[in-house]
Formats: structure tokens, sequence, C-alpha cells
């Protein structure tokens, strides 16, 4: 068994540019703390993301994927979000079906104005990526 | 039955209201049949109903153009109606000539439970519930379920709901979904580690030939992501990673259209178990979104409508 004791997750994180990532942004202009795990790619919409977003992180060795966008009612472009909740429970599921441990895609709604719930959800994720430890499913001997 | 089918096949050109005719011919070899696609009224003669009517002819109407009568069993009339939904293909320009569906007959399962090659038996025949299998004029009695495809087993519209004209003919009356889903269950007992290891295996063998895509009526996208070279998302060589993420998200781009057909399974070279990906995703969309594919044609596809409360939990 490595010692796994300094190891710190990887995680891609898909942000809503309307929503999730504003909400990142006052995060930090509010001063608050949250891990630097996560590396955020901002999209225009939550229905802008593709499952195979998540899938290629997976396989680029991302130790998780979080998603985050607004939340129900408030999308942007009316019925992004909707969209992205059939496809993004679809995809969770299916993984989990495939053996993909759920910890390892993560979906939330957060707004501009949740900065503290934007920080909240990250020490979550993080916690819960570490829970199920490096990602190797794609490794060849994993 | 099969007389009936031919002088339906055969009027609709005659009285030119179709240009075209999609059914299905005698295959080549035994125990087999292939799709028959004609303008040519005399042709009509060869169709054949029979259990080994695999295909998924809904997928040739992608192909055809212009006024087409299709022969449609159960399955293949949910992937039109799915193909009506999704725009693919216009009600009004097609005639279904429905054929209730018996069960088909895995040649696969056949083999197995012989332990011969299919060209060494003589015969096989289904009637009510039994099955008889003839090799050298000997005959052997099984279940009809030992020999039907497992998707047929899981059937649930063997009858196709959407048609011009119903053809009278056996219904398969054998439903047996347990039976049918007997591998999806024995994964779904497994840890996410062992399940993680099965389907990598499997997709070691994948040597990523496509024919799944190929004849899957529910696959039409023009270009495909696979194809895609900027970027460029999986390797065209078949690495069991690239063919893993291939497959997973076929099935996802296919949720919602998937009649569980089987044909996916049914053309793997590789012997690859794809209608545990497709079924279980059959599964997941009616139990997330109360969604069946291919019943209603004037329903929305379900993966460009919502509920505006649902799939509640899995999102914080």
């Amino acid at each position: 068994m490595e010692d796994n004791s300094q190891w710190q997750p990887r995680i891609v994180g898909f942000l809503c540019k309307w929503c999730s990532y504003a909400g990142a942004d006052l995060t930090g202009t509010s001063r608050k703390k949250y891990p630097a795990n996560l590396t955020i790619l901002k999209v225009p919409c939550s229905g802008r993301i593709d499952p195979l977003f998540i899938m290629k992180g997976l396989q680029m060795g991302f130790d998780g994927v979080m998603v985050s966008g607004c939340h129900p009612g408030d999308c942007h472009y009316q019925t992004g979000n909707y969209r992205a909740r059939r496809r993004l429970a679809l995809t969770k599921k299916f993984l989990e079906y495939m053996g993909v441990p759920e910890e390892r895609v993560q979906a939330s709604w957060v707004s501009a104005s949740e900065g503290a719930k934007f920080a909240q959800v990250v020490v979550d994720v993080v916690e819960n990526i570490k829970a199920v430890g490096p990602n190797s499913l794609f490794s060849e001997e994993g | 039955m099969e007389t009936e089918l031919c002088n339906e096949a055969g009027r609709l050109l005659e009285e030119g209201a179709v240009d075209y005719v999609i059914g299905f011919a005698a295959g080549s070899l035994k125990f087999t049949t292939t799709p028959l696609i004609t303008s040519d009224k005399n042709d009509t003669v060869n169709l054949v109903n029979n259990r080994f009517i695999t295909n998924n002819l809904a997928k040739y109407l992608l192909e055809i153009k212009g006024r087409v009568g299709i022969i449609a069993k159960g399955c293949d009339s949910r992937s039109i109606v799915s193909l009506i939904q999704d725009k693919q293909v216009c009600r009004e320009d097609i005639v279904i000539i429905g054929i209730p569906c018996a069960g088909l007959i895995d040649l696969a399962k056949v083999e197995k439970l012989v332990g011969k090659d299919r060209d060494l038996i003589d015969d096989i025949n289904i009637a009510d519930d039994k099955a008889v299998i003839t090799i050298d004029g000997k005959k052997k009695g099984f279940e009809a379920r030992q020999v039907l495809f497992d998707h047929c087993l899981s059937c649930e519209y063997p009858v196709p709901r959407e048609y011009d004209v119903l053809i009278e003919s056996p219904v398969n009356k054998i439903r047996d979904d347990e039976a049918g889903k007997k591998k999806i269950r024995e994964l779904q007992k497994m840890t996410p580690e062992r399940r993680w290891a099965y389907w990598k295996e499997q997709f070691k063998q994948c040597i990523r030939c496509y024919a799944c895509r190929e004849v899957c009526p529910a696959c039409f996208c023009e270009r495909c992501f696979v194809e895609e070279s900027q970027p460029r998302w999986i390797s065209p060589a078949p690495q069991w990673q690239d063919n893993l993420v291939f497959q997973v998200i076929r099935a996802l781009h296919v949720a919602g259209r998937c009649t569980d057909c089987g044909e996916c399974e049914r053309v793997c070279p590789q012997n690859i178990p794809l209608r545990s990906m497709s079924a279980e995703m059959c599964d997941l969309v009616e139990e997330l979104f109360d969604y069946k594919t291919g019943l209603d044609k004037s329903a929305l596809p379900l993966m460009t409508s919502y509920e505006p409360v649902e799939a509640e939990g899995l999102i914080r």
C-alpha cells in the first residue's frame, strides 16, 4: 500500500458562467477560503456540460469531476439546467452501474449569490473524493 | 401469414403508395435472414416472417429517400416512432406493415444448448413454450425460453403499437424479465471495483469495428464524436480506455431512443455484452423519468424535455 497521507485529489469543475462561476468569484471577493484542489473550467451554461467532458476528466486522471449550474428555474437561457439535470442524472447513475464510485462525479446548484455555499460544496466534494482515494480507473493496472 | 405480408407489400408497390418496401428475405446461410429493400413488386414474394428476423429495419429509413413501406415488429415500430419524435423521418412518408413478433431465436444460445455448430443443426422449431431442435434426424425438446434472445424474454411490446396495417401472426407470450436481465442483476450484485474490472476486460476485446453503431437505428448522427479531430476525443486505435468511453457515451447518446432491440450485442463480433449496458440504460430512463421509448410519436424526445421537479437527490 502506497502512502496516501500526503495525497491531495485533483478535481476538475465545470461551472456555469452565470451562476456557479460568479458564485465562485464571490467566494474569492468575500475572502472565503476553500480547498485549492479544484481546477475550474467556465462553461456558458450547465446545459453545455457534455457527459463526454465528465468521462474525459476521469480518463485524464482527475480524481473527481464537479459540475455546477444555476438552481432549477434560474437558468439564464430558461431551460439549460433542466436539460442538464436529465443528462447528469443519467450519467451519474449509469457510471455508477459501470463501476465508477458515485463520489467521483458530483453535481450541485450554486447561484451567483451563494459564495458561502460554493466554498462548502468544494469542501464536501474534496472530502468525499478523499474518501474514495486516487482515481486509477483508467490506469493500465488499476 | 407470410402470404398476407407479401400481398400487402406487393399491393403497396403496385398501387404506387410507396416507392420502396423494406422487409426480410431468407439469408444465404441457414437460420438467417437478410434485409430486403426493393422497388420491384415481383421481389415481394421473397419476403419472409420467421423467428430469425433479427435486424431492426428502422435503421434503413434514415438512408432511403422517398415513400417507404416498412415491415416492423414490436421493437422496430418503437424505433420508428422514436425517429419520428426526433424528426428524422416523417410519419406521412412511411407505411408501417406491423407484424406481431413471436420472439426471435438466439442461435448462439441454441449452439451452446446442443453443443453443436449451427451448420450441423437441421431444424429449430418453437410451438407455444416448447422448442424442438432436430439434429441428424433426432428431435430434442427444450423450453422455448432457453433459445430466445434475452431481449425477447424482456420484451414488453411484441405487437407493434404504431402501424398502418397489422398482419395476423402469433405473438410472443413468454415474458420473463428476470431471466432476460440475469446478467445485469449479477453485475448489480458486484462491488463497483468488480464491475469496473468486468467492463475493462470486456472492452479489451473491442476492435472498434463500429458494427454496434452502424446497426443501431438510434445512432443517426451524421458525424459521430469518435471521428471528430478537433478535439480528438478518443483515439481511433482500439485501446480499452477509449473503447469504454466510446460505449458509455454511445449509451448516453441513445438514452430515450434505445428500444432494447438487442442488435448491438447480436452484431458484435467480439461478443461484448452490450445489451447489459443498453437494457440497464432503458431501466434507468424509466426509473428516473418514467419514460419508455417509442410509445408516443407526439411526445418530445426524452433529452429535449424535462419536468420541473425530477431526479431528486442526485444534485445537491
